[in-house]
């Protein structure tokens, strides 16, 4: 897909949607000790002999919290890793588990809400609630089609 | 210096210490709000047999934190009891403690704390080796985890020292209560936060399926 179809990052987007659920997310993320001990919940862990890339709390904190931390200033080739992180490294199955009781997967849906919003990967336009047209000006008619944001998700599963 | 650091510092840290758990705590139940209650029926359900009770609690066992992670879950008991215990239960605190409050808690002999005192460094020395050498948890260490283990070690460090008097004890006994008056400070705003968030989170899950049933949820 050649670099000028895509669509400019929308920092005020992002942001209106970071502060959605601010208060909740940071601090989830604020509460995560750190202790690794969600890895083995997580199948993709097991079967990929144990690789920290798959483990659900470096998935969370590699785009959600880098989201947080950098106020939504990130770009496209950021947001392109984190694509990869919950798409390709994560199957939103819902099992992990975490001592704490932080609710994994509801951040990283929310994560890919965020990215759906500026056009990655597939955009379901009543995930969050929001007017359909404001999705339809800023992300469907602008963004990419959809046949060739699954090609640009299968380029990326291809590359592993 | 050592004045200011008991009289006013103290004070200092101690508010900010039960203010931070009371901010913290206020802020968790405003980013929640009342749910309305599952429907649970009484009825209907069947008891396990023996061996469906044996085998629920081998799966229980084998899937807990203590059967997936022997080491990591015996020292992390060990180490956060300890944590806990030592300050509160060594007598030259408890003498303090009454000496301003008068209040005491009873004490264990001082040969026993030491030792405690010694598995506590030798927890915090496994966590920090851990955030060095386990790649999944090198993959998510900042400098934070480590300055936080750091800041929790660094009481126990000295007063260890200040107990065996190695080195001048009145400034190490300076150190030991900044020390500990930074840990006070740090718990409610940093990840030492889950002193707090472990009681809310230990009731999480039991609250979703039985004990309230599951009364209160996030708000966003």
């Amino acid at each position: 897909m050649p670099e000028d179809v895509r669509t400019p990052i929308d920092l005020k987007r992002i942001r209106e949607m970071l502060n959605l659920k601010k208060g909740r997310m940071k601090l989830c993320l604020s509460a995560c000790a750190g202790c690794t001990l969600c890895a083995e919940s997580c199948f993709l862990f097991r079967s990929h002999d144990g690789d920290p890339r798959y483990m659900p709390s470096y998935k969370v904190l590699n785009s959600l919290g880098t989201l947080y931390k950098k106020r939504g200033k990130v770009s496209r080739a950021q947001l392109e890793q984190m694509r990869d992180l919950i798409w390709r490294n994560c199957v939103l199955c819902e099992r992990c588990y975490c001592p704490f009781g932080i609710d994994l997967p509801n951040m990283i849906a929310f994560a890919r809400s965020i990215l759906r919003s500026q056009g990655i990967c597939g955009v379901y336009p009543h995930s969050l609630g929001a007017p359909e047209e404001d999705y339809q000006r800023g992300v469907i008619e602008d963004g990419p089609s959809e046949t060739e944001q699954e090609d640009a998700c299968d380029a990326g599963r291809a590359s592993e | 210096m050592y004045e200011l650091a008991r009289g006013p510092l103290m004070w200092i840290a101690a508010v900010v210490f039960v203010g931070g758990i009371g901010y913290r705590v206020v802020q968790l139940f405003r980013l929640t709000k009342k749910k309305e209650r599952a429907y649970c029926p009484a009825h209907g359900i069947r008891e396990d047999s023996p061996e469906e009770r044996k085998l629920r609690a081998i799966i229980f066992l084998q899937n807990s934190l203590l059967g997936q992670h022997p080491v990591m879950a015996i020292v992390s008991l060990v180490f956060h009891l300890f944590l806990f215990a030592v300050p509160v239960l060594t007598h030259a605190h408890n003498l303090l403690w009454r000496e301003s409050w008068g209040i005491s808690f009873f004490s264990l002999p001082d040969g026993l704390i030491d030792i405690m005192t010694v598995i506590v460094l030798l927890g915090a020395l496994f966590f920090f080796m851990r955030r060095l050498v386990v790649p999944r948890v090198r993959a998510i260490s900042t400098l934070h985890d480590h300055l936080v283990l750091f800041i929790t070690a660094a009481p126990f460090l000295t007063g260890f020292t200040a107990y065996h008097q190695w080195a001048d004890y009145r400034t190490i006994i300076t150190v030991h209560i900044l020390a500990g008056q930074l840990m006070l400070i740090a718990i409610p705003f940093t990840k030492l936060g889950h002193m707090i968030f472990f009681f809310f989170a230990r009731t999480l899950f039991g609250s979703e399926f039985s004990m309230w049933r599951g009364s209160r949820t996030w708000s966003v």
